[in-house]
């Protein structure tokens, strides 16, 4: 039995439904990242969580309680969590170390013990030296850590963010990943991150759950996720990919509609209906003369742009589907001119969805 | 460790069921009740008490009706046109111009909106009266002539539009003020760099940009003028005229006629309704919400030669609006009659003898006026502040059919609530006619969407995750409230029931329907004073109820436990 189980959670507004049936388990001391497009429905679910919304269906179950059900809901008080809000929601009437002390407070702790622990937890942040000013004298990332500070100090049995990183520029955002990552590894609270930076998903999480339109589409590792995809939605979303279609032959052999053959190496083709299969930009070998015997085909280069590392190629194929590669910069075609593609067999992921 | 959380599973005692159910029946009794009964006057007859139509066949046929409902469309109207002529360049100026002194300017307009209308009307009689006016006396004495001369006269149609526009303009320059603040600078520098040379840029662009503010400024002053009961009757009654709101009043003489004064007060309120329709659908409009947009600094245009004629026009409206009328009200105060030229020999303090010790309506009317000042604002605070909780944060289904019952009465004229309060309670069952009571439910119901727009506006500043973010660190809902929401809120509340009591004590236009001898107010007292003349008298008792807002608004502004919070100009 996992720590922190989802299972069936529904939630309607009226005649919507945003959350539709969501199962999901989560052990103890893992960080879980919910990651999916704006309006999959990810928000909801991390307040249902957080007991912010009453379920329509389905439970939540912490350490084997019900702590939601469509009967009840535990109000988020009586449930020892912790969240990290997007806004960060820092009281701007209270000190940063009001702040943090506040939720120790609560728990009717003595003013000795308070002290402590907050100054153990704004050390760590490395927030020592702001402990006496409000939260409008500080800057993003300082406030960021301050709400870190103040969901880590209770010690909650469970954390959630929320886009927690959304309202940083790029070089803190990269910072502060790492910094949630080790305070995590330091800690090991079971974390629930919601985000749609998959990047900020990758190097954060232990499992990724990707969501879309109020459900699961795949949940694991991030290699899993990005190495394995299951469906369509998952193979684009994560790191971008080129889908190919065309007819089954076999479980594992297309036949595409600019008339060649597909080889898969991994995954499984849907049973019936369109087989489709997915080659990330970078695996694809491109030439100007044909060097495979299988799994290649000849199209024609209709962009191409130098990055310096590497050739960004866009090349239509027979069939009207255009192919997007990445090549090594030696590998020089003009646009115009013929091209062949390769898609390596090992590299091409049969999808079921 | 689940321990904790099963712990967690208390039911938590919800109160916001009682308290929604509470407020609902409250509000819909304060605001539904007097509608009911003026509805049910109007279809009752004035003689037997029978079901009929008479009183709205009236409505069409009594000439001194449709006379008095004509008089004050026009001058409402006048007012209106009156205002927004002078306040559109004021604003202009003082917002976008290197006037001189702009600053000052600006705040003490925004400070002239304490003045009661009525109390500035009483001004323009101490200086414009055709006998005994100020202005007549010196300019009979200036050049030797005889007492037959008068120069102004303010018992007039004309002289009833200035005195009441000089104490709306505030409103149609506090909103193009406010919007002429907010025109993005770059869109004017576009029409510059485009060729538009300054006048063609502030009529193609800037005014354009602020005629919603203007319109919506001057539907205000509309409003405002033709619900106003205080300055009609102290100038237009003299003057041998009617207007609705006065009008309706005599109708609560005796003989009273209450099913026609019932009538009389419809169309008022259907009018107000349409008037207050079309300011929301104008600065609703598209244009108006370029102007909430991205503020740059706004563009400041130099006088040059121009300087002296826009100082002296402002000096011109300031005088007439401020310097003038609280000049004659201080003079007045302390010399023997209002003509008298200021000398030591006609220095007294006999007016604020008489006011403060011999007369003796006065200090039971000031003691009304405060109670019932501080009672208002601190219970309308309060039903505003759970209100505005209950609305933003949704926490109940059907609470916005709360906030709409907290807004209603702002489209009920004063007068029209008098009316409606006085059919519902003077009655047999309720007797509360006479007492403190059906006063305090007036005000209470007159200043409750002041209150509630106040609250409710500033808790949408409070992000709900602040609340959140201290249910989840452990605290209850109303622990959060106690140790988040309302410290954040303080400053809000401390201007709302400023606001309450500044409005309150100033009421007249319901008050003089509903107060017997034993209820006299401030107001009130100063309406009888001005029948038998006693002008003194008046002033002083002005002086007192400015001296307590202008105190109240200094306190609240100064003290830092009430958060030393920003008056917002009042709409
Ligand atoms: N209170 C509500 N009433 C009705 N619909 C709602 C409510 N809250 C959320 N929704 C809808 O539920 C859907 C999911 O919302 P949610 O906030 O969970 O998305 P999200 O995945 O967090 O998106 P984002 O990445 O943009 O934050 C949206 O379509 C939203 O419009
Ligand atoms: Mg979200």
């Amino acid at each position: 039995m996992s720590f922190l189980e989802l299972a069936g959670l529904v939630k309607s507004y009226g005649a919507v439904t945003v959350v539709k049936g969501v199962d999901l388990s989560v052990e103890k001391g893992q960080l879980v990242c919910l990651l999916g497009p704006s309006g999959c429905g990810k928000t909801t679910t991390l307040r249902l969580i957080a007991g912010f919304v009453a379920a329509s269906g389905g439970e939540i179950r912490v350490g084997g309680q019900v702590v939601s059900s469509a009967a009840g809901t535990v109000p988020p008080e009586g449930r020892n969590m912790s969240m990290i809000f997007q806004s960060y929601a820092l009281w701007p009437h209270m000190t940063v170390f009001q702040n943090v002390a506040y939720g120790l407070k609560l728990r009717k702790m003595s003013s000795e013990q308070i002290n402590k622990r907050v100054r153990e937890i704004l050390t760590v942040t490395q927030l020592l030296p702001l402990e006496g000013r409000y939260p409008g004298e500080l800057s993003g990332g300082q406030q960021q850590r301050v709400s870190l500070a103040r969901a880590l100090v209770v010690k909650p049995e469970i954390l959630l963010l929320d886009e927690p990183l959304s309202n940083l520029d790029a070089n803190l955002r990269e910072e502060m990943r790492f910094e949630i990552r080790r305070l995590h590894d330091e800690f090991r609270y079971t974390t629930v991150y919601v985000t749609h930076d998959q990047s900020e998903a990758m190097t954060t999480a232990d499992v990724i759950v990707v969501m879309n339109d109020g459900r699961i589409e795949q949940a694991g590792s991030p290699e899993d996720i990005y190495a394995r995809p299951e469906s369509e939605f998952v193979a684009r979303f994560i790191g971008g990919t080129n889908i190919l279609s065309g007819k089954r032959i076999s479980d594992d052999t297309v036949h595409c509609d600019g008339d060649f053959i597909l080889n898969c190496g991994s995954g499984t083709l849907a049973p019936s209906g369109r087989a489709i299969v997915s080659v990330r930009h970078h695996d694809i070998e491109i030439s100007e003369n044909r060097r495979w015997e299988t799994n290649t085909v000849s199209g024609r280069v209709v962009r191409q742009i130098y990055l310096g590392s590497h050739r960004d190629y866009l090349v239509s194929i027979p069939g009207g589907e255009t192919v997007r590669a990445l090549s090594p910069v030696d590998v020089r075609l003009p646009v115009g001119s013929e091209a062949w593609l390769h898609f390596p067999p090992n590299d091409c992921r049969a999808l079921a969805r | 460790m689940s321990a904790t959380v099963v712990e967690g599973r208390r039911a938590s005692v919800d109160l916001s069921v009682p308290i929604f159910l509470i407020l609902g029946l409250l509000l819909s009794v304060l605001v539904i009740l007097p509608l009911f009964w003026i509805i049910w006057y109007s279809f009752t007859s004035d003689g037997g008490g029978g079901f009929t139509l008479a009183n709205f066949a009236a409505l069409v046929t009594d000439p001194t009706l449709v006379r008095a409902y004509a008089i004050a469309i026009g001058m409402a109207f006048a007012v209106g046109v009156l205002s927004c002529l002078v306040a559109t360049p004021m604003a202009w100026l003082v917002a976008r111009t290197d006037l001189p002194g702009r600053r000052f300017f600006r705040m003490l307009i925004t400070a002239s909106f304490v003045t009661p209308p009525f109390l500035g009307a009483i001004a323009y009689e101490i200086l414009a009266a055709p006998n005994s006016g100020i202005v007549n006396v010196a300019f009979r004495s200036l050049f030797g002539l005889d007492s037959s001369t008068v120069l102004v006269n303010i018992y007039t149609f004309t002289g009833l539009v200035f005195a009441i526009a000089c104490f709306t303009f505030p409103y149609v320059f506090t909103l193009v003020a406010n919007a002429l603040d907010k025109v993005p600078s770059d869109l004017e520098d576009a029409s510059a760099i485009l060729g538009g040379g300054a006048m063609t840029t502030l009529r193609k662009v800037t005014f354009p940009l602020v005629l919603p503010a203007m319109l919506a400024g001057t539907l205000i002053a509309i409003l405002q003028s033709l619900t106003m009961f205080g300055s009609p009757a102290i100038i237009a009654l003299p003057a041998g005229f009617h207007v609705i709101t006065t009008k309706i009043w005599s109708l609560f003489q005796f003989p009273p006629r209450l099913g026609l004064a019932a009538a009389a007060a419809i169309p008022l309120l259907v009018i107000t309704v349409m008037l207050l329709r079309a300011q929301k659908a104008i600065l609703g409009r598209k244009g108006y919400t370029v102007l909430g947009g991205k503020s740059g600094t706004p563009r400041i245009n130099t006088l040059g030669n121009w300087k002296w004629a826009a100082m002296a026009f402002v000096l011109t409206v300031l005088s007439l609006t401020i310097f003038l009328p609280y000049g004659a009200i201080l003079k007045t105060a302390f010399t023997n009659t209002a003509g008298d030229p200021i000398t030591w020999e006609t220095l007294t303090l006999r007016h604020w003898r008489f006011v403060l010790f011999e007369f003796s309506a006065t200090q039971l009317a000031l003691r009304n006026t405060f109670l019932l000042g501080i009672l208002t604002a601190t219970i309308v605070t309060a039903i505003a502040l759970v209100t505005a909780y209950l609305v933003t944060r949704r926490s109940i289904a059907g609470a916005g059919y709360l906030g709409v019952l907290a807004t209603a009465p702002v489209a009920i004229p004063g007068i029209v609530l008098g009316v409606g309060l006085f059919l519902s309670y003077a009655n047999p069952t309720f007797q509360l006619y006479g007492t403190l009571w059906i006063l305090l439910i007036a005000f209470m119901t007159i200043e409750l969407p002041a209150g509630y727009q106040q609250m409710s506006s500033s808790f949408a500043g409070v992000h709900p995750e602040l609340e959140e973010a201290g249910r989840i660190m452990g605290a209850s809902r109303l622990r959060t409230l106690w140790d988040i929401t309302a410290p954040l809120l303080r400053t809000s509340v401390v201007a709302a029931w400023c606001f309450v009591f500044v409005g309150t004590i100033r009421e007249l236009s319901a008050t003089i329907l509903l107060t017997t001898a034993n209820t006299k107010l401030v107001s009130v007292i100063i309406y009888d004073l001005n029948e038998s003349g006693d002008l003194g008298a008046i002033c002083v008792l002005g002086i007192l109820l400015l001296v307590a807002s202008f105190a109240v608004v200094y306190i609240a502004n100064r003290v830092p436990v009430l958060g030393g919070s920003q008056m917002n100009a009042r709409g």
